[in-house]
Parts: C-alpha cells; structure tokens; sequence
C-alpha cells in the first residue's frame, strides 16, 4: 500500500544522477569553493590583510556581497508576505522555495559577515553578554535572528506534509528519522495540533514578516546612522533598501524558478508560468520606483554641500562607469524593456535576461554604495581608492558558489519545484490524512 | 623650554587609579562631571616633529613599528600600530605656514564610536579617556565608520580595531602623564584637566600673537584632545568634523523612523495590490471548491 503513493524521487543521489551538466555545475562550483578555501587559509596563515587590505576603506567586497544577498534574502521575505499575508494564494506555489531561497541568502550573508570580522567567534558572546541597544548593527543582529527563526519554522511547516508523504514511503533508518522530523509521535499532542493549525502558519507567516522587513530597514539604518559618511547618511537608505531588496527578491526568485524547470524535464505548469510574468511586471514596476529614488536623491543631494561629494564621485568621478553603466543603465533602464517584453510575448527568456541584468547592476550597485560612501571624510589630496584583491574574489565567488551549491542541493532534497499539484500546506495535510484513511495505511501501521 | 603640568601627581593618581579598574568590572559610564575630565594639549606651533611621542606610544602600548613611519617627515597615518601620527602640512591659504600635526584619538566628550559599537566595547571613562576593550572587539569596524575624524583602525594581526587609550593604564603605576606627553622634549604636548587644559590653550595662543585656531572645544561636541592650529583643520589638512555632538540617538531614532515609515507604506502598497488582484484567487478558489 504504502508503495502506492507515489511522488518524485527527491533524495540528493537521483538528483546527481542523470545529467552530465549537473556534473559539469558541481565541478565548477566545487572548484571556486576550493579557490575560497585556499584563499581564507592564506589568510589565517598570512594576515586576514590579503583579504581586505584597506585601513582605509574597511568595508569592501565582503560588506557588499552581504547587503547584495542580505538585502534580496529579506526582499523574498516581503515577497512571500503577498502569499501568506495578504491572501494572494497563487503566490503560495512558489512559497517553500521562497522560504528557503531567503533563508540561504540570508545565511550565507552571513557568512560574509563571519569572514570579514576580526573574530567572528565573540559576536554571539558579546552580543549576549552586552549588546548595545545605540547600535544599529546590534538590532539587526537580533532582528535577523528572529526573522531566521520564523522563515525556518516557516519552511518547516511547508514542507512538513511532502515529509510525511516520505516517510510513508520509505522504510527503515530513514522512516525513523523522517517519522520524528514530522513529529508524527506526537499527532495527538498540543504542539502537533498548533502547527497544523492555518491560523498559526499566517501567524509565523506575518512574525517573518514583520521581523524581514524591520531588519532591512536596520540594515539600511547601519549604514544611514553614520553621520560623518554623509553619502549614506539619512533617512533615504533605509527606504530605498526596502524597494531594492524586493526587486533583487524578485529577480532571485524568477531565476531560480526558471533555472529550476528548465533544467528538469517537465514543463513548467502554467500557473507558474503566469505568475513568472506577472511578477517580471511588477519588478518592471519597481525598477522605474527604484529609479525614481536614485534621481530623487541625486537632485536633492547635490544641493547639499555636504553630499556633493561622494555624489560626484560616483556621477564624473571613478565609479562613474559603475554609476551610470550598471546601477543606472544595467539595472534601471535596460531591464524594464526586456521584462515587459517577456512578459508580453510570454518569452521567458527575455525575462530572465532582464532578471540577470539587475541582479548584476544591483551587485556593483551594492558594491558602490558601500566603497564610494567610505572615501569621504577625507583629507582632499590624499583620498583613498579601492579594487578587490583577487584573494578577495576568490573568497566571494566561494560564498556564492556554496550558496549555489547549497541551493541546488537544497532544490532537490526539499523537493522545492513546483508541480501542478502543489497546493497549500494545509490542504495538503488533508490530502495526507485523506490518503492515508482511504489507503488503510493507518491500520497497517498500528 | 618645559611648560607646567596642570595638576600635581597626587590629583592624577586619585583621578586616574580607578580608570585601569573600571573596564575590567564594567563600572564605567559616559561623560559625567566635566569638571573632573581630563585633556591634552598638542601645540602644533611649538612641536618640532622629532616624533618622541610616536616612538614614546609605541615603547608604551608595545606597538609595532611598521615601516618608516618614526623617520622624521615621513608622512604617515594612524593603523593598529600607530596610535599617534605626527606629520608636517602646510597652511593651505599660506603655504609659508607649516607646522607639524599631532594626530591621535581625540577622545570626544560623547564618542560617536561609542554609540555603535555593538558589542559595548567602547566605553567614554569618567575621567575622559575614551577605551576600546580589545578582549571584547570583534572587528566589525564600525567604530570606524562613525568616528567624525576617521582615527580607530584595524590591526590586521590582532583582527581588532585599537586607537590612543590616552595612556588610562599608565596611571595606576603612579606615572603622571601619558607616555606621549612625557616624551615631548620642548612642551608641546601637555595633560591636565580639560578645562585648564582649554585656558591654556588660548594663552598660548594669545601669547602668540598669531593668528590660530583651537580644536577640539566645539568639535564633534567637544574633545578631550585640544589642538592648537595655525589655521582650521580642513585648511591643515585634518579631517573637520562638525561643531556639534554626532550621531546622537535621537537623530539614530529618526533615522530608523524613515525606515520603518518607508516600511509601513511598502505593506500597505502590498495590501492595496493584494486587494486589487485578490478578486482572481477569490474565484479561482471558489470554482475550485
Ligand atoms: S575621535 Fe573617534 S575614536 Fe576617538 S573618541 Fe572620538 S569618535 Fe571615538
Ligand atoms: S571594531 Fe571593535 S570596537 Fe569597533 S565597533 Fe566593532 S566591535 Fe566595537
Ligand atoms: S596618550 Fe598614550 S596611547 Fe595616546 S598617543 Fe599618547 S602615548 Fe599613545
């Protein structure tokens, strides 16, 4: 009987089965994390100099590779609000693999953060012991941490009725450990019952929201709190966090998805597919916000004496390639068109092209914001100026490569790609006990 | 030519002997009775640039020296192991006026540095002295980003940030005055309370009979380190921080208030969209069921 219930295979192996070109990925992302590797050895064995050698202009790659993936993890989070806040539904289809894709943005954000500081093993002590309530980064410590907690009990629930599904299928060790991941012993226990309750998924669904989108605009306020870098200084960064981190959210989320079917063999199911273009106009929409902002700021601040000139910088000084290349055209202009196109002419490719132009103008955006803002105050004949090492490199094409990796583990072993009869968590706990009434699984079991 | 101390040893131990205690049991707090607060004097028109105090810091903190930074007029700037720089510049309105710039930690009457670091490392003692706990440090260099004039720096071997500890750990050993100060061959340097420290500053000056400007009164709130300058710190090649006190708390809350504002109208611009194309999943799932 149990046999019968037949779902995807999703273990790890029989995704790295088939495919040559799964192979092929593996092997390249493997061998940028070993370049990482390589690179964090020399620097214990050297100096962590080797990494980020600037006195002056401390934060660099790493910090923005962390407000790059940060800030999109926390843009999904705002993202799957649509689905499991506010009631629009078709958004839950895509909600395990918005739950997880924030969750390991977020992580391995982290994890940037982990490298760049001195020593990362007294921050959870410290900030234990004695946080200071005056700091920014203090509460975005604790409000990521809260907004890990609630998207990870978030992915649990979503996932929770395909692990029960699992376990009925399978035998042995893997049943057990399955079993007690499910908290099937407890069925009748008041925790079960709780968190099969739908009241309490949009409870943790609106916790993960409200605690996302606090710590964005913390991490908006890290940067914005510091009065003598008058480029980030204000209240303007904490907004526009907010509406970047949702289009680069967008831009991850359409990617993946896309990346996801077209490299499996079934078609995308077309609710998926509609709801593909009809996000690519949304994040359409946001890019002309996003762009509205950045004119908006580059106006007012000009007017400031103060702001002049970081703005400079980055309008006809060194980063104005950067500036008007990739933040302005590559990720402002450029991709609207090849959006709306997509999504006119229902052409995913057009869509996921935009999606990867803003992605890579949001990664140099990210990367300007946080190195142009550092060169001033300063002393005017002697101003700083700062290109990655290739150490530095290494070590951020590490991170991303092991988040990819994750990713794709992750995609198949959480069985993360939508199929036409994904349906919501807790219909599907009733599809399950249905199933297993009229399959007499029960009595088979007792 | 020596010039006076500002107060005698027996005042400066009592003032300062708790100062190497206090950290270590956590009994410190922001600046309380000025009265009672400590300052030096760098008078940049009676140094000669010998750089004693840049050697006299290093000997002190056990610093490393890192290149050529104790040659005379090497241009040099802070880092982990250079606590105090001393460099020559010129008077950019006159280049004819040049003088040698003592530069360290200014020790602000409210640290912006102290505001955010986020594991309390920093603290302002009562007596002055502003101390980053380098046990507690874990290298995230926002202190950095938030000091107006740019001093703490990373040391890339020890992976914290360190700065001028204005010598708080000299004083339990009976010494009376930071190491830099004692090191000063000709009285440019001096350690007193702040407020005498700031009367002898524009007698300096007065006697002078030049035109000049005192740092540190007004700067970033007010500083324990009182520079006298030919000239404004921008116009000598410092960096200049504004005349009041920086990232104040409440500017911090207003801040994060446009966050959250900015926040609040996102969800609501999401409720409103949700409203709008709800009608669809509505009745989808009413045609479903
Ligand atoms: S000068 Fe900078 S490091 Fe020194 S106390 Fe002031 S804010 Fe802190
Ligand atoms: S670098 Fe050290 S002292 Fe500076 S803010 Fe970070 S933890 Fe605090
Ligand atoms: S006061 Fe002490 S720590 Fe500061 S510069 Fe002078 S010698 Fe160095």
């Amino acid at each position: 009987m149990i046999q019968q219930i037949k779902y995807k295979s999703h273990s790890a192996l029989d995704a790295m089965g088939k495919k040559k070109s799964f192979y092929i990925w593996i092997t390249c992302l493997l061998s940028m994390i070993l370049l990482c590797g390589f690179a964090l050895l020399a620097s214990f064995v050297t100096s962590l100099e080797i990494l980020e050698f600037s006195i002056k202009i401390p934060w660099a790659g790493m910090i923005s590779t962390y407000v790059f993936l940060v800030a999109a993890g926390s843009g999904l989070c705002i993202i799957n609000a649509l689905g499991a806040v506010f009631g629009m539904h078709r958004y839950e289809i895509l909600g395990k693999r918005i739950a997880f894709l924030s969750l390991t943005l977020i992580v391995f954000g982290m994890l940037c953060i982990v490298l760049h500081l001195g020593h990362p093993e007294r921050m959870p002590i410290y900030n234990a012991i004695s946080p200071n309530f005056r700091s920014a980064i203090s509460w975005m410590g604790a409000l990521y941490s809260g907004y890990l907690l609630f998207v990870g009990l978030e992915l649990y629930l979503l996932i929770r009725p395909d692990l029960f599904k699992r376990s009925l299928a399978s035998t042995g060790r893997i049943r057990t450990i399955l079993t007690l991941l499910t908290l099937e012993k407890f069925k009748n226990s008041v925790l079960v019952k709780l968190l099969e309750n739908p009241g309490f998924h949009k409870v943790i669904g609106t916790l993960a929201f409200l605690a996302g989108i606090s710590a964005l605009s913390m991490l908006g306020s890290v940067f914005a709190h510091s009065e003598s870098r008058t480029l980030w200084y204000g209240p303007y960064y904490p907004a526009y966090f907010i509406v970047s981190a949702i289009f680069c959210g967008y831009a991850f989320l359409i990617i993946m998805t896309i990346i996801s079917h077209k490299t499996g063999d079934d078609p995308m199911p077309a609710q998926v597919m509609s709801l593909i273009f009809e996000m690519a106009q949304v994040l359409a929409l946001l890019l002309a916000v996003g762009l509205l902002f950045i004119t908006c700021r580059i106006t007012l601040g000009l007017f400031n004496p103060l702001q002049q000139g970081p703005l400079l910088l980055l309008l006809k000084g060194p980063f104005m390639v950067g500036f008007w290349g990739f933040e302005i055209f590559l990720m402002s202009i450029l991709p609207v068109f090849f959006l709306l196109w997509g999504a006119q002419r229902k052409s995913l490719p057009s869509v996921f092209a935009g999606c990867i132009m803003v992605l890579t103008g949001a990664f140099v955006m990210r990367y300007l914001f946080v190195v142009a803002g550092q060169i001033f105050p300063n002393i005017s004949k002697d101003l700083p100026t700062y290109l990655p090492t290739l150490m530095e490199i290494f070590v951020l094409l590490g991170v991303f490569a092991t988040f990819l990796l994750v990713y794709t583990m992750g995609e198949k072993v959480l069985a993360l790609k939508e199929t036409s009869s994904s349906s919501l968590p807790e219909k599907s706990n009733d599809l399950i006990e249905e199933h297993i009434i009229k399959s007499g699984v029960v009595n088979e079991r007792l | 030519m020596k010039k006076k101390s500002f107060i005698n040893r027996r005042q400066f131990i009592k003032a300062m002997a708790g100062l190497s205690i206090a950290p270590a049991i956590g009994l410190t707090s922001a600046a309380g009775a000025d009265i009672n607060q400590f300052g030096k004097l760098a008078d940049t028109f009676t140094c000669i640039g010998c750089k004693r105090c840049m050697s006299a810091c290093k000997r002190w903190n056990s610093l490393k020296v890192e290149r050529n930074e104790l040659v005379s007029d090497k241009n040099t700037d802070l880092s982990g192991n250079n606590w105090v720089v001393v460099n020559l510049r010129s008077d950019k309105k006159n280049k004819t006026q040049r003088n040698y710039m003592h530069w360290a930690c200014q020790h602000c009457q409210e640290p912006a540095c102290a505001g955010v670091c986020p594991v309390s490392a920093i603290k302002k003692l009562d007596s002055g002295p502003v101390v980053i706990n380098e046990k507690k440090c874990i290298g995230c260099r926002y202190c950095y980003q938030a000091c107006p004039f740019k001093v703490p720096r990373f040391d890339f071997e020890k992976r914290v940030t360190r700065k001028c500890t204005l010598c708080y750990n000299r004083f339990p050993l009976n010494y009376k005055k930071p190491a830099c100060v004692a090191a000063c061959p000709v009285g440019a340097l001096a350690f007193g309370y702040r407020h005498e420290i700031i009367r002898e500053a524009k007698k300096r000056l007065h006697d002078l009979k030049k035109p000049g400007y005192i740092m540190g009164i007004e700067e970033a709130g007010g500083t324990a380190m009182i520079t006298l300058l030919p000239a404004r710190p921008e116009n000598m090649g410092l960096i200049q921080a504004p005349k009041k006190i920086i990232n104040q708390d409440l500017d911090k809350i207003r801040i994060t208030s446009g966050g959250f504002m900015g926040a609040s109208i996102i969800a609501y611009a999401m409720y409103l969209y949700s409203g709008i194309i709800i009608n669809p999943d509505k009745e989808n799932n009413d045609s479903t069921n």
